[in-house]
């Protein structure tokens, strides 16, 4: 399984430039994008790893010479373990799904019905503090 | 348990049996009463097959939650203490009990860890700031479970590593199961800065809220923040 892994990371090696433009009387550019999915790999016993990238491969024609161009538009890993080290750099893809902001201080005030939270250095405060506001939404 | 109880209803008398059923759990698994049935399985004097259905099912309720939470809700980690589940379970259980009294707006709260029917506001404490809250959370019928730095000294830990996470300062979850959104509180706070909040925007069902020690607050999309 660890092969396959490596067979994926060889596929990136490919896709790098492979040759130099230059000049030319006729010339004739075509671009093809396929995407290509590599095998499920198995990351160790935290699961499967699977990477599809994009390639857009870049043919051009001139005279009888062509030059290939691969380049890679795209990485997605539709399937990934996370418990890994190595998977921490992808898990942080996932924060952009979470919303961010900063920490801010609010002041109790008497429409808090409620007081949640890891409470135990202060629970008398809290359930005092519960208690008298609900006492107060009674008054 | 070791935590204060409150019971509030707007629709009704709260019936005592409520109360008789918190005794009941506290008796039955409580880490520090020597005589508790998780106590003798802590201390190998009962074995799990012999526990009562009841002991049997929180057990096996942990143990899905330990593959659910990849391993960072591990109950065997800690000794076989099912506290951090328990809590959270126990409300819910109390929560039939006030459907069952015909009562439908109603909150618990056992120790921070909140369960509501009807309509409620509720502050969520500063993890700095014990008197100041970090975040007003409103909704209809909500489970809200907290898990911080603050609650009992450094006591969570990743069960992979025993080493208390970093960079964290508390991680709230909210969804339908108050002793789910508890294990998955304590899990997603031991997986630390890095791969807690990834992990929680995952989570099918639940919202959570993550504040880190930098000061920043990660939400789920769906977080029921005011």
């Amino acid at each position: 399984m660890q092969t396959k892994l490596v067979a994926a990371i060889g596929a990136v090696a490919v896709a790098l430039p492979v040759a130099n433009a230059t000049a030319a009387v006729k010339k004739k550019v075509s671009t093809v994008t396929k995407t290509i999915t590599g095998p499920q790999a198995v990351a160790d016993r935290w699961g499967y790893v699977e990477v599809v990238l994009t390639v857009k491969k870049t043919t051009t024609t001139t005279g009888t010479r062509k030059k290939v161009t691969r380049t890679i538009t795209n990485v997605s890993v539709p399937v990934y373990p996370n418990h890994t080290d190595r998977s921490v750099f992808i898990n942080q893809q996932a924060i952009p799904l979470l919303t961010q902001e900063v920490l801010t201080t609010t002041k109790f005030n008497p429409n808090i019905q409620l007081v949640g939270g890891a409470t135990a250095t202060s629970y008398a405060f809290a359930q005092s503090l519960q208690a008298a506001l609900l006492k107060a939404k009674s008054i | 348990m070791g935590m204060p109880i409150v019971v509030a209803a707007r629709d009704g008398e709260v019936p005592d049996e409520v109360f008789d059923w918190f005794r009941h759990v506290d008796e039955t698994f409580s880490t520090f009463k020597e005589e508790s049935e998780v106590s003798r399985i802590r201390r190998g004097g009962l074995a799990l097959e012999d526990a009562s259905a009841e002991v049997q099912r929180v057990f096996a309720r942990c143990e899905e939650l330990r593959e659910e939470t990849r391993g960072f809700f591990d109950v065997e980690a800690l000794g076989l203490d099912p506290s951090g589940f328990v809590k959270g379970w126990s409300v819910d259980e109390a929560a039939a009990i006030l459907e069952r009294a015909g009562l439908e707006e109603y909150a618990i709260n056992a120790g921070g860890d909140i369960r509501t029917s009807g309509h409620w506001t509720i502050g969520i404490q500063h993890p700095l700031d014990a008197q100041a809250i970090a975040k007003v959370v409103e909704g209809d019928d909500l489970a809200l479970a907290t898990s911080g730095a603050y609650e009992r000294g450094e006591h969570v830990r990743d069960p992979h590593t025993g080493v208390a996470p970093q960079g964290v300062l508390s991680v709230t979850v909210t969804g339908p199961d108050l002793g789910t959104a508890d294990a998955y509180a304590t899990a997603a706070f031991a997986m630390g800065a890095r791969r807690g909040p990834a992990w929680t925007a995952r989570l099918r069902g639940y919202e959570a809220m993550t504040i880190l020690a930098d000061g920043r607050v990660l939400s789920t999309p769906g977080f029921p923040a005011a």
